[in-house]
């Protein structure tokens, strides 16, 4: 409840960040992750779009973003705009296991890199890894106490089969992870797999964009527009800051903004 | 990859009839039952005043309807009272004995109610209606649909309810008759009605904290003595119940009577089912849609974790995806199914659905959801008169008011509050319709004014309405002193505010403001598509965005007069995985629209014909169709597929605009060379110069002619000559009709000689050096007419005179005097035009020695044609373009009509402003303070009736009878009048 951010103490600064991706692709569900650090099986799909906030402490500094989280369905398309204005950082999020989100996460990338605010920071997130991994093996993340066997009986996420233990997981993966990087290389994106499920990669993507972002310039763009007043009531959602040292266990360098 | 859709150029205005049949719900699609009916049954309408046999209700002055198989009334102010009945549930129909002058019906329906008409107009109105009554209500007896009333509401819970409860015999009247009636048949009951997941799974929120049980009596009285289900009388107290929130058990059912999609079950009995089994097993991007989202669906209610649930959802989503493949599947649309399958049944939700999707909440959720968009800047601009302050303030401080509301209107605000909150504005709005989507934002907004005064952003905006729908069970008015005031709650108050001080939102101010909008919002998506294709496009070739943006406005004219076919998606084997470019679906148009594409782009696909006869000068344009444009079409369809895709179109383009001479002829040639061998067969040599002919064909003089057939002797002299066989002889005769050395399907002429060919004449190598590339021209087109949307009278008549037909008319009709004074004159214009006089360039010696004819060299040859053909090409570019003139004039007219709408809005809008006047903005009603308010709640917490009755209370209005006191007398005197024997 006790908002320093909205103190407004002057080492916060707020970065709008969107969500974008095919439908069910896990947009919601990686917010969910780095907001609240749980998974829910079975999510509504948002509809226009969702707002969430996140503090995350950075080096000296604290970064609140503003989380945007669209619809994915394609007719929903074209009310993208409203959400993306203004937006400082992007994540485009496909599902490894399904080609065809790829594809459509390229062209929202193309979308934001000829429609959205130049200075943009893309970052393009594989989700649903847990899915192409042999069970067990996926070691990163702060796996979240609840059931797995519980969100694996309930999720319809396609190809997902009961019992896929004794199955080759990797036959499900549809985007060989190489194929994914160059492309995020070529076009100049972060870019991560991620689960959403496990929380492997999650915390890693916000990171990396805080460290990308010019904050200084988004710093001294907010306080030319002065009067902004903490009204962002804190809401019962808003977690403790991540604290993003600890999580992402890497030695971090001063941010190169 | 993208899709392009023209449906929202088709959209046309209501008309009158149309508005009538949707204010008293009628289904608008023919239904199963009366499809036979060719000639559509004849409708009247007629004064009347309205009593219902017990006298419990006031009368009412109003209109009544008959509309086969329909018979509706509405009274005067059009909110009071009305009914909509199918005549198959009337059962009798008596002329009543009255006063002189007097002329009134009695009708009875299948379960005894009386309703009492007087006809109010002149005699022989009244003769005509009644003689049309008794004429449709024997069709019905003959169709047989009397029979299928008995059986239907088995169906409805409240046929349950009235029966079952006069059984327990609670509270008796003493008119009991009919009751009684009902009484003598106790049947074994086996439970028939249809019911929602809530009967197994419970339904949401807690019954003793609803009053269940205080509302089902309160109902139960009402469906007793006012008719229910199919015969239900809409009665203030109707409403007034609806506004204190439904009973879950009757919710469903009264859901489908309050909105309609009753008559829609009722009048096509096993259509869900048969829908199902006939599509059973297909899938399609709606299904596969579909089943993404079935575990995202209200997913915290039980019924939805379990295969009962999960299965309804699945059947009733996609059976509307089956009934209505365009609109298919649109998400949110889960959430509404998921939210009235706890209700109601399956098929009773299908039909729900329908309603919701294609009346309530039309192009809602269209690929284009230009419904969503177009009623959110009707909010928009509602916010802008009603709370001018705070659409101020947003507007200042640029926070978009859609982030909050697209959501609310998108799926009810179902996902926005806590669902037993959302029910009963769901309620409200199937019974008072669309506009409550309207009032209770408004009044969100109201409440909320202060706050809103202080937010900074869009997600400031989003923080605090979640908040307070978060809140929305907790007082309003938590530091009051009075009891009574601290007991509203946040949520009674919304309502309040929306019903009381936004009922100036009329259904009329709902039309109104959609017609101001319309054009603009069809704008706005037309232009987001088009820049969404031209980025989609997975090149470019040598055009720039602006260029291949033209030609995406010549396919979408040509798609908007020439529509294709609904887009197939190929069948799931042709789709490899890893393809997943084409797993998308993607417009395609086929040869018609091709053609007409064609036309827009090139000055030989079009036949133009310029007119003069003396009163104007037009051109008259028609698609040109020859085997020439068939064979660009399969020359462009690169992947085979019978069809072509925008980008097929832009790269079709690109390999034909920007060539030189050589890569002309080279086009030329592969375009004829149909097997692709390299060399063209002796009938492709006659095709290409039919090909040549068609081109020229309105070109002046006979240059052309002599050109082509000069190159048809060449081709065959050298074709023969350099002819692989030896024993063929070198003919010396010239004729085209000689026997030919090979047969005519044989590989015959190649690029080279063919190239040798078109060289050796002027006129042909000045064609394929610049005419051929200029022949395509990229212009902006002149902006498409949309639908007129505007509702002033002068809008209407324009449209009504400047039909494509009157246009027609008006030229035909000076063609004709034109003829007769003699300055009718018709001109084809040419599609090159480089000669526009009768002189012709003299046919230019062979130049090909015939040492040439082996190889001839390509740089020696582009030399030569360059030197040629330079001085002629301005001459060109002139003579085309004078005459596009007129026909721009005549669509000039236009630019007046849109303003009449605005004006037409704008009472609605001082009514609007006065009714808010008389507030100060933004204070919260503090119940003390209004009169109304003081008998809210009943001093007697426990006495749960007279808590639900006074909350009912709280929605009294004036109701206007439309009687004098005179007029109530007859009225009354009528319901002891006895039937003329
Ligand atoms: N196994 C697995 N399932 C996931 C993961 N992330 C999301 N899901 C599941 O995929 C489904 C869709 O997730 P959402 O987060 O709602 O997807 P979305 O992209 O927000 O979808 P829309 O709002 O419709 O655009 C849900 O059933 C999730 O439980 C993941 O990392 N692993
Ligand atoms: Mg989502």
């Amino acid at each position: 409840m006790a908002d320093a951010a909205s103190g407004s103490t002057d080492k916060s600064v707020q970065v709008k960040l969107v969500l974008l991706g095919e439908a069910a692709v896990g947009k919601s569900s990686v917010v969910l992750r780095f907001v609240s650090n749980e998974f829910q099986p079975n999510k509504e799909p948002t509809i226009g779009a969702a707002f969430l906030t996140q503090k995350c402490r950075l080096e000296d500094r604290v970064l609140r973003y503003e989380i945007w989280d669209t619809a994915g369905q394609e007719r929903f398309h074209s009310l993208a705009p409203m959400y993306y204005r203004n937006a400082q950082a992007a994540v485009v999020v496909y599902d490894v296991t399904k080609a065809s989100s790829l594809e459509k996460a390229k062209s929202w990338v193309k979308e934001l890199q000829r429609q959205a605010n130049p200075n943009i920071v893309i970052a393009l997130a594989g989700n649903k890894v847990d899915l192409v991994q042999s069970s067990g093996a996926s070691s990163a993340g702060p796996a979240s106490p609840e059931s797995e066997d519980e969100a694996d009986d309930a999720t319809a996420t396609p190809g997902e089969t009961p019992g896929s233990s004794g199955t080759e997981p990797d036959s499900l993966r549809q985007v060989p992870k190489e194929e994914a990087q160059a492309y995020a290389t070529e076009a100049g994106l972060l870019f991560f797999e991620t689960s959403a499920k496990t929380g492997e990669g999650i915390v890693d993507i916000f990171t990396e964009i805080a460290k990308k972002i010019p904050l200084e310039h988004i710093l001294a763009a907010s306080r030319g527009a002065s009067g902004r007043s903490g009204v962002g009531r804190a809401s019962g959602t808003q977690q403790e800051a991540v604290n993003l040292q600890e999580d992402a266990n890497k030695p971090k360098d001063a941010c190169n903004c | 990859m993208s899709t392009i859709s023209t449906a929202l150029r088709n959209f046309k205005e209501p008309t009158k009839e149309q508005l009538t049949q949707i204010f008293f719900s009628l289904p608008t699609v023919p239904s199963d039952l009366s499809e036979n009916a060719s000639e559509q049954p004849e409708k009247m309408e007629i004064n009347a005043v309205l009593s219902l046999g017990d006298g419990e209700e006031d009368s009412y002055a109003g209109k009544l309807h008959i509309m086969p198989p329909y018979l509706a009334f509405t009274s005067l102010d059009r909110k009071s009272v009305r009914f909509t009945i199918p005549l198959s549930t009337i059962r009798r129909v008596e002329r009543l004995n009255a006063r002189a002058g007097i002329y009134a019906l009695s009708l009875l329906t299948w379960h005894g109610m009386k309703i009492i008409v007087q006809l109010t107009s002149l005699r022989p109105t009244a003769d005509l209606f009644c003689s049309m009554l008794r004429d449709s209500l024997k069709v019905e007896l003959q169709k047989g649909h009397m029979k299928l009333v008995k059986s239907f509401v088995k169906t409805c819970y409240s046929e349950e309810l009235v029966s079952s409860s006069s059984n327990v015999a609670d509270n008796e009247r003493e008119d009991g008759s009919l009751i009684s009636e009902e009484k003598e048949n106790p049947v074994p009951r086996e439970s028939t009605y249809h019911g929602g997941l809530g009967l197994k799974f419970k339904f949401p929120g807690d019954p003793k904290k609803l009053r269940e049980s205080s509302k089902i009596k309160l109902w139960t009285t009402y469906l007793r003595t006012h008719g229910r289900n199919l015969t239900l009388m809409r009665y203030p107290q109707c409403t007034r119940l609806v506004q204190v929130g439904l009973p879950n058990r009757l919710r469903g059912e009264m859901w489908e009577t309050l909105s309609g999609s009753i008559y829609l079950r009722f009048s096509n009995p096993g259509y869900y089912e048969r829908l199902l089994k006939e599509h059973d097993g297909k899938t399609s991007i709606s299904t596969e849609d579909i089943e993404k989202d079935l575990h995202r669906s209200l997913p915290e209610y039980a019924g939805y974790q379990s295969e009962d649930g999960i299965g309804a959802l699945r059947r009733v989503l996609q059976a509307y995806s089956f009934k209505n493949p365009e609109l298919g599947y649109c998400q949110a649309m889960n959430i509404l199914a998921a939210a009235i399958l706890i209700y109601m049944s399956e098929e009773q939700a299908f039909w729900l659905l329908e309603v919701l999707c294609d009346r309530l909440l039309p192009g809602y959720y269209a690929p284009s959801m230009h419904g969503t968009l177009l009623d959110q800047r009707v909010f928009e601009s509602l916010v802008q008169r009603c709370l001018p302050i705070i659409h101020d303030h947003f507007q200042a401080v640029d926070v978009q008011l859609s982030v909050a509301s697209l959501p609310w209107f998108l799926s009810l605000f179902i996902n926005s509050m806590p669902m037993v909150f959302a029910f009963r504005i769901v309620d409200c709005f199937f019974c008072m319709g669309p506009k409550v989507l309207f009032q209770v934002g408004l009044a969100i907004l109201k409440i909320n004014g202060e706050a809103l005064l202080q937010i900074q952003d869009d997600g400031g905006f989003l923080n605090l309405m979640r908040d307070y729908f978060a809140n929305l069970g907790e007082s309003a008015h938590p530091q009051s002193a009075d009891p009574r005031a601290r007991a509203i709650t946040r949520f009674q108050e919304l309502l309040l505010v929306s019903f009381r001080e936004f009922s100036v939102i009329t259904d009329e101010t709902i039309l109104s403001e959609r017609k101001r909008f319309r054009s603009e919002i069809i704008h706005s998506i037309e232009s987001f598509s088009k820049r969404a294709a031209v980025r989609n496009l997975k090149t470019l070739g040598r055009f720039t965005k602006e260029q291949a943006g033209l030609i995406y406005d010549a396919l979408y004219k040509a798609m908007c007069i020439v529509p294709p076919p609904p887009t197939v998606a190929p069948p799931p084997t042709l789709l490899t995985t890893r393809d997943s470019g084409e797993e998308k679906p993607e417009t395609r148009i086929g040869l018609r629209t091709f053609q007409y594409f064609l036309s827009e782009v090139a000055t030989w696909a079009r036949d133009e014909k310029i007119v003069m006869n003396g009163f104007q000068q037009r051109v008259d344009r028609e698609v040109a169709e020859h085997e020439f444009i068939d064979r660009l079409f399969f020359f462009w369809d690169i992947a085979c597929r019978g069809a072509l895709s925008f980008q097929d179109l832009v790269s079709g383009l690109d390999g034909v605009m920007f060539n030189d001479l050589m890569e002309n002829i080279e086009w030329f040639f592969n375009l004829h060379d149909k097997n692709k061998d390299g060399y063209l067969t002796k009938d492709e040599v006659l095709t290409l110069s039919e090909s040549f002919l068609f081109i020229f064909r309105y070109e002046v003089g006979d240059a052309y002619l002599g050109a082509v057939s000069r190159f048809m002797t060449n081709a065959f002299e050298y074709g023969d000559a350099l002819l692989p066989q030896p024993e063929s002889k070198p003919g010396e005769e010239r004729e085209l009709l000689s026997p030919p050395p090979v047969a005519s399907n044989q590989p015959y002429l190649n690029l080279a000689t063919f190239r040798m060919v078109v060289l050796a004449d002027e006129i042909l190598e000045s064609f394929f050096e610049t005419d051929l590339s200029a022949s395509f021209k990229l212009q902006p087109l002149p902006e498409m007419e949309l639908p007129i949307s505007s509702g002033g009278l002068l809008g209407d008549i324009w449209s009504t005179i400047a039909t494509d037909s009157n246009k027609k008319m008006f030229n035909m009709f000076t063609d004709e005097i034109g003829k007769t004074i003699g300055k009718h004159q018709v001109v084809h214009k040419p599609s090159i035009g480089r000669y526009t006089k009768l002189e012709e360039p003299k046919a230019r010696e062979s130049l090909l020695t015939p040492a040439m004819r082996k190889s001839p060299s390509r740089t020696s040859l582009v030399s030569v044609s360059e030197s040629t053909v330079a001085p002629t090409v301005s001459a060109a570019s002139t003579s085309t373009l004078n005459v596009t003139i007129p026909t721009a004039e005549s669509n000039k007219a236009l630019p007046v009509v849109p303003d009449s709408a605005a004006l037409s809005a704008l009472p609605m809008i001082q009514a609007a402003n006065a009714a808010l006047m008389e507030r100060t903005p933004f204070a919260i009603d503090d119940a003390k303070d209004d009169a109304d308010d003081d008998d809210f709640f009943a001093d007697d917490d426990d006495n749960d009736d007279d808590q639900v009755m006074d909350e009912v209370d709280a929605f009294l209005e004036a109701h206007d009878s439309g009687l004098t006191d005179a007029d109530k007398k007859v009225a009354n005197d009528l319901l002891h009048a006895e039937p003329v024997k």
